[in-house]
C-alpha cells in the first residue's frame, strides 16, 4: 500500500465524487487497513467488521459529493463514517449489548501496537494526554461513549446515576478537553 | 486541571453529536441542523476532528482478500452514486404534488455505468448540441442529450432514462429561446433515441444559446397552453461543439 498524503486523498475524493470507480479503489487501498482496524476496535468481531467495512465504502461512494475539503480531512471524514457504521451495528445488537456495568469496561491501552505508539507522538498523543488530565470517571465515560456510541440514557442506566449528572460530567469533560487541546 | 469555560449550548450539542451520546431522534435532528446551519456543521466537524485521533490507537489491520470484489459488486448492484445523486436533484427540482411524479421517474434513471449514446448525424460543424442535466444539481449528470441538425431541420434526442418503469408519465421536450417562452417540441420515451423534424415556425428558436428542457407530464403532455405543468427534470443549452 502506497502512503497517501492528505492532498492525495483529497484529490481522490474529488474523482470518487465524479463517479470514478478506479478512484474509489485507490482510496480503498490507501485507507481500508485503517478503517478495518477501526471497525474491529469497535465491534471485536471479524465477520461483522467485514460487513461494516463493505458498507462503509459503499457509503463513501454514495456520499462522496458531500465531502467538503474545507471542513474536514479525508481521513477524519472516512473514519467518522466507519465509526458511525460500526456503532450502528453495535446498537443493532440490542439492549443486551449494553448490559455491562461501566466498571467492567476494558480500555485496552495496553494492547497498543507499534503503529499506535508512533501515532501517540502526534495528535492522538495530545488527545490521550488531555483525556488523562480528566478525572478517571469522566475519561472512562467519554471513551465509552466514543467507542460504543452509548447514549446518555444508557450511560445513566449503566452507572445507576441520574441522567442530568452524567450529562454534566460529559459536558464539563468536553469543555476541559477542548481547553487542554487548545493550550 | 484548571477550570475551562463551559461550552455554549450550541457547541455542547455539536460535541455531543460528534461523541455519540445523543438518542436516535436527537441524532436525526442534529443531522438535519447540520444540513441547514453551516455554523453548526462546522462545530460538529471541529469536534469530530478533535475526537477522531482516538481512533488512531486502533491498529491498522489488512482487510481480507476479496472484500474489494464484494464492494464492487454492491456498487454495480445498486448503480448507486450517480443515480442517487440524480434522484436527489430531481427531488430538489420539484415541489408539492409534483414530487411523487418526479421521484417515480427518477427511480428509473439509469446512469452511473451508462455512457451517453453518441448521436452522429451529418452536417458536422453546424450541429448544435445540448446536454440536459437536472436544474438543481451541482454535479452535471446528463439525463438527455439533444442535437439540432440545421441541414435536415431535425432535433435528435436521446433519453438516458431507463425504459419501461414509469408508464404513468411522459417526458415532454421544450425549447426556450431568448424570449424565455417555452415552445413544446414533442415527447421522448425513456431509453429511446429519435429524430424529430422541426416545423418552420420553430426554426428561429433553435439557435445557439436556446435552452432545451424536459418536463414530467401526464399522458398527452402538459394540459397548460404552451408551458410545462410538471417539474422540469432536465435542462441544457444548445451550443456548437
Amino acid at each position: 500500500m502506497a502512503v497517501a498524503t492528505p492532498e492525495d486523498l483529497a484529490a481522490l475524493m474529488t474523482r470518487v465524487a465524479a463517479g470514478e470507480r478506479a478512484a474509489l479503489r485507490h482510496l480503498y487501498e490507501a485507507t481500508s487497513s485503517k478503517l478495518f482496524g477501526v471497525c474491529l476496535r469497535i465491534l471485536s468481531d471479524r465477520e461483522e467488521s467485514e460487513d461494516v467495512l463493505q458498507e462503509v465504502y459503499v457509503t463513501i461512494w454514495r456520499r462522496a459529493d458531500r465531502f467538503d475539503a474545507s471542513r474536514a480531512s479525508v481521513m477524519t471524514w472516512v473514519s467518522t463514517i466507519a465509526r458511525n457504521r460500526a456503532i450502528d451495528r453495535l446498537r443493532a445488537r440490542g439492549p443486551l449489548a449494553y448490559a455491562d456495568q461501566i466498571e467492567d469496561l476494558q480500555i485496552p491501552d495496553s494492547a497498543l501496537g507499534a503503529e499506535a505508539l508512533l501515532a501517540a507522538a502526534g495528535e492522538e498523543g495530545r488527545l490521550r494526554n488531555c483525556l488523562s488530565e480528566l478525572d478517571d470517571r469522566t475519561e472512562k465515560v467519554i471513551r465509552t461513549a466514543f467507542f460504543e456510541g452509548v447514549t446518555y440514557e444508557a450511560l445513566a442506566r449503566r452507572m445507576d446515576t441520574p441522567l442530568g449528572t452524567v450529562k454534566s460530567w460529559v459536558r464539563r469533560g468536553l469543555a476541559r478537553l477542548k481547553g487542554c487541546l487548545e493550550r | 486541571m484548571s477550570e475551562a469555560p463551559d461550552l455554549s449550548e450550541t457547541e455542547a450539542l455539536a460535541a455531543e453529536h460528534a461523541l455519540g451520546v445523543l438518542t436516535a431522534g436527537e441524532r436525526r435532528l442534529a443531522e438535519a441542523r447540520m444540513a441547514s446551519d453551516p455554523g453548526f456543521a462546522d462545530l460538529v466537524e471541529a469536534w469530530r476532528a478533535r475526537l477522531t485521533p482516538l481512533l488512531d490507537a486502533a491498529p491498522s489491520i489488512a482487510a481480507p482478500e476479496g472484500l474489494w470484489a464484494r464492494i464492487e459488486r454492491m456498487l454495480s448492484a445498486n448503480d448507486n452514486a450517480v443515480a442517487q445523486r440524480a434522484l436527489r436533484f430531481w427531488r430538489g427540482a420539484t415541489a408539492g404534488a409534483s414530487l411523487l411524479a418526479a421521484a417515480s421517474i427518477a427511480t428509473a434513471v439509469f446512469l452511473a455505468s451508462q455512457p451517453p449514446v453518441v448521436v452522429q448525424p451529418p452536417a458536422p460543424g453546424q450541429l448544435l448540441n445540448a446536454s440536459l442535466v437536472s436544474p438543481s444539481g451541482t454535479t452535471p449528470v446528463p439525463l438527455f442529450v439533444a442535437a439540432y441538425d440545421p441541414v435536415r431541420k431535425a432535433l435528435i434526442v436521446t433519453s438516458l432514462v431507463q425504459p419501461g418503469t414509469d408508464p404513468v408519465h411522459v417526458h415532454e421536450l421544450w425549447v426556450i429561446p431568448a424570449d424565455g417562452k417555452p415552445r413544446p417540441l414533442g415527447f421522448i420515451e425513456p431509453g429511446k433515441t429519435k429524430a424529430m423534424p422541426m416545423p418552420a415556425n420553430l426554426l428561429p428558436s433553435l439557435a445557439a444559446g436556446s435552452q432545451i428542457a424536459v418536463s414530467v407530464e401526464p399522458p398527452g403532455g402538459s394540459p397548460k397552453v404552451d408551458t410545462p405543468s410538471g417539474p422540469i427534470a432536465a435542462v441544457g443549452k444548445l451550443a456548437q461543439i
